[in-house]
């Protein structure tokens, strides 16, 4: 129908421009994500579609009908809306899309798709043009005639296509193969001023890159995004988790967080999402029994991920010891991964104080000491002290230290707590 | 609740109740009650309620689980630093890594000596540091803590906290099975606090640290307890009394926080500073 027509009949239609690049990249993209659900995927080309082999997978995810109806919900959760349809052989399993029909068996195909017009048929439009000025209506007429009679009246490609279709002729395709990044471009159909409205919309990418994932058995550890705007330079969103996941809630989670304070420089015209290195996911065993240590370094890195999110990145650290004999270098933090290291030793307090406090002895009364620590020549902050546990009026025990190198005086390092 | 309570060892007398316990008893009630820990029974009191053995035995005859209550807040209130308040815990933190949980602190007033936690058995390797900017940051990821995960510690040093906030972090560890310990000043004292247990610590001169148990869900505050520090045994007794401390605050000692903490607190000389 030629657009004037379709806006003589309803005047609020908007029309908008097909964008065939747009559209094949977002079909390569579902080729990815749909490849957690059969191995062998096939992006045609030339048609808004993909193909999927399933009789492989057929005991994992059912019948082919059952299949086709999950991943058109999952696609419409997505924002796409698909078409589903199967049958032994590729080109008639095309045809079967727009019936819904699923067809088991070769024989099915004659029987079934035999009524079909020929307008449905994937052959030039001039040809068909052509045929059904012959008189040829439907797919059977043309079944009906001998190959000889086809390739005389139509040249060789018809027959082909018709032996392809019956799966007379085997019909070998080049598969897709997941790509080692992934990058996601949205177009929003309207600018988006709030940031808590991004969530909707990113919500959709996180979860198209996570069935990416799942189908390339990859995870991924870092997710940028970068927002679009009008008449502002694009901002940079970017999501670290602890490890690397494939699953979507857990990259919310942290997503929210962000956005909780993102201010942005103006609306949002565009979204894209990059997961710039996709990395082999190791899946941990699934058990039975909850509260496994490895489930417990989960929920730990989870939490890390939710408080940097919100804090920033430095906001969440482990402790580890370092070998050094004075005790303000003893000490650093660490990241999660890092296993700590330590020596203990008796008689030191829980708490340090950041820097050594000056303090007058004789307002304290020693408990403990001396205890000699001498270190440090070859830094430059070389350090000769005798230590003492004291209490100070109030009852509190400290721990101080008398120096004689490099300045000397009474010092209060910590804090038996 | 009109029962007097008059066995040795403070259970309800059950015995009396039997009979008619009988006529009506169902195991589904039974396995109801048992199911929603919020729900407090009287004969929880003495009995049954779950706990983490403090280390100290004489804390733990005090204390309702034999021990500090799982899956509630612990307030510990302590008028100066230094009486081994956090060493209180230690016992009980070492055994929690042991059993492969975590302990978080969350804004930890001073920097963790590991040498020291490392002696007292800690796991460095299950401890989380959490730093944050303000104290409404802090309650936060203090609730976040008490919300990841099941079972570990959570420890907190909060100078404020509402009633309100306090609650939704004890029924946060309730739901998670935590042990939240806040560290409070004394002025939390003249607060009422949803929390399930609240001890104060006081200097104890040679005995070591006082500990007062103020309130304790499903029991009476028990009689003092003191918990010998390692250096009070060589304390002067004569040198000065807890009373006697309050009343000459030293000028060079970080004294006691202040009762009614002003905005210029943090810039107190006599405090020492977070380390962030």
């Amino acid at each position: 129908m030629p657009v004037t027509a379709a806006l003589g009949l309803r005047d609020d239609l908007q029309v908008v421009g097909r964008d065939m690049e747009a559209e094949q990249q977002a079909l390569q993209r579902l080729a990815a994500w749909c490849y957690q659900y059969s191995s062998q995927v096939c992006v045609p080309g030339d048609r808004p579609g993909l193909f999927l082999e399933v009789e492989a997978s057929e005991r994992l995810f059912g019948q082919p009908r059952q299949l086709a109806q999950r991943l058109q919900q999952e696609l419409g959760r997505l924002g796409y809306h698909a078409m589903a349809g199967s049958a032994p052989t590729l080109e008639a399993a095309w045809l079967a899309v727009h019936e819904a029909a699923h067809l088991a068996e070769t024989g099915a195909i004659r029987r079934q798709l035999g009524p079909l017009p020929l307008a449905r048929l994937q052959l030039e439009p001039a040809q068909i043009t052509a045929m059904e000025r012959m008189g040829f209506r439907q797919l059977r007429d043309l079944l009906r005639l001998p190959r000889k009679a086809l390739t005389r009246r139509f040249g060789p490609a018809l027959p082909d296509y018709l032996e392809r279709l019956l799966g007379v002729r085997p019909d070998p395709r080049k598969l897709y193969q997941p790509p080692e990044t992934f990058s996601a471009r949205l177009e929003l159909p309207a600018e988006i001023h709030a940031s808590q409205a991004l969530l909707f919309p990113l919500r959709r990418l996180l979860e198209e890159l996570c069935g990416v994932l799942r189908g390339g058995d990859t995870a991924a550890q870092a997710v940028c995004i970068t927002l679009s705007h009008e008449d502002a330079d694009d901002s940079a969103l970017e999501l670290g988790l602890q490890s690397p996941t494939q699953d979507s809630a857990r990259l919310l989670t942290v997503l929210r967080e962000r956005l909780e304070r993102l201010r942005l420089p103006g609306p949002v015209r565009a979204i894209r999402l990059d997961a710039p290195r996709l990395l082999k996911f190791n899946a941990g065993q699934h058990t039975l029994l909850r509260d496994t240590p490895a489930e417990r370094r989960q929920d730990i890195e989870q939490l890390a991920e939710r408080l940097q999110a919100r804090l920033g990145p430095g906001a969440v650290a482990g402790l580890t010891g370092v070998e050094d004999h004075r005790p303000e270098y003893s000490w650093r933090t660490r990241a999660l991964g890092e296993p700590p290291r330590c020596t203990a030793l008796a008689h030191r307090p829980a708490w340090l104080l950041p820097k050594p406090r000056r303090c007058a002895i004789e307002n304290y009364e020693i408990l403990a000491g001396p205890e000699r620590i001498e270190s440090g020549w070859w830094d430059g902050r070389d350090c000769r002290r005798d230590y003492f546990i004291v209490r100070d009026a109030h009852g509190s025990t400290l721990w101080a230290y008398h120096e004689y190198k490099p300045r000397r005086g009474w010092y209060l390092q910590g804090i038996f707590a | 609740m009109g029962v007097p309570d008059t066995s040795p060892f403070g259970h309800p007398p059950e015995s009396r109740l039997k009979p008619l316990l009988q006529m009506t008893h169902k195991p589904a009630i039974d396995a109801l009650l048992n199911a929603t820990p919020r729900l407090w029974q009287g004969r929880q009191c003495s009995r049954g309620q779950p706990a983490l053995p403090t280390g100290h035995v004489r804390l733990d005859a005090r204390l309702p689980g034999k021990g500090w209550p799982l899956g509630a807040v612990t307030e510990l209130i302590c008028g100066q630093p230094g009486l081994g308040e956090f060493g209180l815990l230690f016992p009980a933190l070492a055994d929690i890594g042991e059993q492969g949980q975590w302990v978080v602190l969350v804004d930890p007033p001073w920097i963790p000596y590991p040498a020291a936690l490392q002696a007292h058995r800690l796991q460095l390797g299950r401890l989380l540091l959490v730093r944050t900017r303000n104290e409404k940051e802090s309650l936060w990821a203090c609730e976040q803590a008490l919300c990841s995960g099941r079972g570990g510690a959570v420890l907190a040093w909060p100078e404020r906290i509402a009633f309100a906030r306090l609650r939704r972090l004890q029924l946060a560890a309730e739901a998670n099975a935590k042990l939240a310990f806040l560290f409070r000043p004394e002025n939390a004292l003249q607060e009422s606090s949803p929390a399930a247990l609240r001890l104060q610590l006081e200097p104890g001169g040679q005995q070591g640290t006082r500990v007062n148990v103020i309130k304790c869900r499903g029991n009476r505050p028990a009689e003092p307890v003191w918990i010998p520090q390692p250096f009070s045994a060589y304390a002067n007794p004569t040198h000065q009394t807890p009373e006697h401390a309050l009343a000459c605050p030293s000028t060079s000692a970080p004294g006691p926080r202040p009762v009614h903490p002003g905005p210029g607190q943090q810039q107190d000389p006599d405090r020492p500073q977070r380390y962030h």
